[in-house]
């Protein structure tokens, strides 16, 4: 009974509130004029330092940390270094005069002499699919050095090196097997990337050392150094952390931590800005609301007043206006949301041409949308909730003589 | 409905007072004794601003008594103090008591404007959960409504909205019927005919009934008790003082 008055004041909340078309379309109006470009600047907001944050992420160039010059580390430092937690992928590196080798195929005539690098499982450079090299024949190539010699994964290679040993030049040749291609985007040099045995192999030649398992004769090799490694922090915001114990232990490194702090610094300034101009916003939102609201109760005293001359409870009463109120926070949002989808699509087509075709100047995600909703649904319900019982409290005489 | 002792009244006021006060302006209504029983027929007749609605307003239980010694309603049989209800600001109290025993036809209409007339008159019976049946049409044909039944309030003349608004007040079956000068707002003559109408459907149902007016000349014709009351006014013109006795 009490149950089926309350759904009587939702009735008659709808018919009322289709019946005011007008106005209902005029708080509507109010409401998505409002919120809509509040969406699409934090739709910018969003998009713009969020693509700058995924550019970061995806580039795992932006992780890369180069020792500057050459210095002198043994295998155990390197191996305390994998086990960081912020360390994602270290190898160790040999000097860079003894990683290079010269590398031929069948399809191509010229020979190109190509930089060797250290590369293992887990290398951020290579892309998920791509095995990583291992052993003395298996290589990855970099999509430059791919092309010129015009082969892809599965193709073989002859690699071949010259040492200057016992007075005589000596030159060997190593059949080598492409298991994958590393993307431009990732690596533009010509490279070739081998497993670190095999770098230490032709650092071994080189040096006038034997290599047993590829049958190159030489003098025992003593203990090994190596004069660089390659590293990957695990995050982009590892990276200042690491540099900085690098830089205590004495080791110079080379990192993009200046451009990560850069946008970090974007992110923060602008997201300041954006949340000034929300707060602003949403402080006139909600009063522009809530002061249409209350006035769309006063206007509705009469008939609020009638309701409660037929014997409609105060629960019952509020019900009237927290409907309508339901009802234009609903529709004031989904007239905002189109506004948003429009301007962001028109933005997002006319910056298009200076964007990668997965980026957006204009981005929101579903939760930003249910955020706006929640938002506006209790900034409505509040200001309505509140006139509604005002309404209510009064003497019902009081609004009955109106007009 | 289960009527109880035709002798009790069904409302009894002792020392109920109303002041009103605007911009130096003061009003007063004072109710020294005032028993209303069963089936009485009672007209309140006074010139305009004489605080006819003030006291019909108290009746229906919208408007709040400054001060009262007593304020019985008994319709039923427990009798509702009303006084207390009103001091504990039992609001939804009174609105129970409103929509199971009260109708009230307004000076204007006070019809909702987005339902039709059907559904206007079937406002007071829907909220008390009663099924249409054919009560709504045969108001509807007495009041001679019938081809108005779908219309909107904006579409009627403000006789016929008044007709609907007495149709409202009586589709619920209510005990008590007060109307606050139903016909004040159309033509003497159009007046005369739906105060007529109105007073011979109240008499019909054995409603009791409470009619404000300022005409007393076609009242009298129609046999109702009037309501004695006097207004005094202060040297100065500030004060009004109304009492009504019955
Ligand atoms: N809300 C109010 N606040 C202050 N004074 C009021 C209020 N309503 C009415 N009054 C005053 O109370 C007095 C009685 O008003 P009331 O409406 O009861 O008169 P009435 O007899 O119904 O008049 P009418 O025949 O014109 O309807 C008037 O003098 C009026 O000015
Ligand atoms: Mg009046």
């Amino acid at each position: 009974m009490i149950f089926g008055r309350w759904r009587q004041a939702l009735t008659l909340a709808t018919r009322d509130y289709f019946h005011e078309w007008q106005i209902s379309v005029c708080f509507v109006l109010a409401l998505a004029a409002v919120l809509g470009p509040m969406m699409v600047l934090f739709g910018l907001k969003f998009g713009i330092v969020g693509s700058m944050i995924d550019e970061l992420r995806q580039d795992p160039a932006k992780r890369e940390i180069r020792p500057v010059g050459s210095g002198h580390y043994d295998r155990a430092w390197i191996e305390t270094l994998a086990r960081r937690r912020d360390v994602a992928f270290v190898v160790p590196r040999v000097r860079a005069i003894a990683a290079t080798m010269d590398v031929g195929s069948n399809h191509a005539g010229r020979i190109l002499q190509l930089e060797v690098i250290p590369s293992a499982n887990g290398d951020p450079l290579l892309p998920a699919g791509t095995p990583p090299p291992s052993g003395m024949r298996q290589v990855v190539l970099s999509a430059s050095a791919a092309r010129k010699l015009q082969v892809s994964a599965g193709d073989g290679l002859d690699g071949s090196l010259e040492r200057r040993y016992l007075g005589r030049r000596e030159r060997v040749h190593l059949p080598l097997t492409v298991v994958g291609v590393v993307p431009a985007r990732y690596f533009s040099r010509d490279a070739l990337f081998a497993s670190v045995q095999l770098t230490e192999a032709l650092e071994d030649f080189r040096d006038g050392h034997q290599v047993p398992a590829l049958g190159w004769r030489g003098s025992r090799a003593g203990q090994r150094h190596y004069t660089g490694f390659r590293l990957y922090a695990r995050s982009i915001y590892d990276v200042a952390g690491l540099e900085a114990a690098f830089e205590k232990s004495g080791v110079k490194v080379h990192t993009q931590a200046a451009d990560i702090e850069l946008v970090r610094r974007m992110d923060r300034t602008l997201s300041a800005i954006y949340w000034a101009i929300a707060l602003i916003g949403l402080t006139g939102f909600s009063l522009s609301l809530g002061a249409s609201l209350w006035a769309n109760v006063d206007r509705k005293r009469r008939e609020l007043a009638v309701l409660r001359l037929v014997g409609f409870r105060t629960g019952e009463i509020v019900w009237f206006p927290l409907a309508q109120s339901v009802y234009t926070a609903v529709l004031g949002w989904a007239l905002a949301v189109v506004i948003y989808r429009a301007a962001a699509w028109g933005i997002n087509l006319m910056l298009a041409p200076q964007l990668d075709a997965a980026q957006q100047v204009c981005r929101l995600l579903p939760f930003h949308y249910g955020v706006a909703l929640a938002l506006t649904l209790t900034a409505s319900v509040t200001a309505a909730l509140l006139a509604g019982l005002r309404a209510a409290r009064v003497e019902p005489s009081e609004g009955l003589r109106e007009l | 409905m289960v009527l109880h002792d035709q002798s009790l009244p069904i409302y009894e006021l002792k020392e109920v007072v109303k002041s009103r006060e605007a911009e130096g302006y003061g009003f007063r209504l004072r109710v020294p004794a005032l028993r209303i029983f069963p089936g009485e027929k009672i007209a309140l007749i006074g010139e305009s601003g004489c605080g006819k609605s003030t006291l019909l307003d108290m009746l229906a239980f919208v408007l709040q008594p400054t001060s009262c010694d007593t304020f019985r309603f008994q319709v039923e049989k427990r009798p509702q103090d009303i006084a207390k209800a009103w001091k504990r600001h039992r609001l939804n109290r009174l609105a129970d008591l409103r929509r199971r025993h009260l109708g009230y036809v307004m000076q204007t209409g006070g019809l909702l404007p987005y339902l039709t007339v059907r559904e206007n008159m079937s406002l007071s019976r829907r909220v008390l959960g009663m099924k249409d049946d054919g009560t709504v049409d045969s108001l509807a044909r007495e009041l001679g409504l019938q081809r108005h039944l779908n219309k909107l309030p904006g579409e009627l003349s403000t006789g016929e909205r008044q007709r609907v608004a007495i149709g409202r007040a009586l589709a619920h079956h209510p005990a008590i019927v007060i109307a606050d000068e139903p016909t004040a707002s159309v033509d003497p003559f159009a007046a005369e005919k739906i105060m007529s109408l109105f007073m011979e459907m109240v008499e019909a149902r054995n409603i009791t009934v409470i009619v404000a007016s300022h005409a007393w000349r076609h009242i009298k014709r129609l046999g109702l008790r009037r309501l004695s009351h006097h207004t005094r006014r202060s040297g100065d013109g500030q004060m009004a003082e109304t009492v009504v006795n019955g």
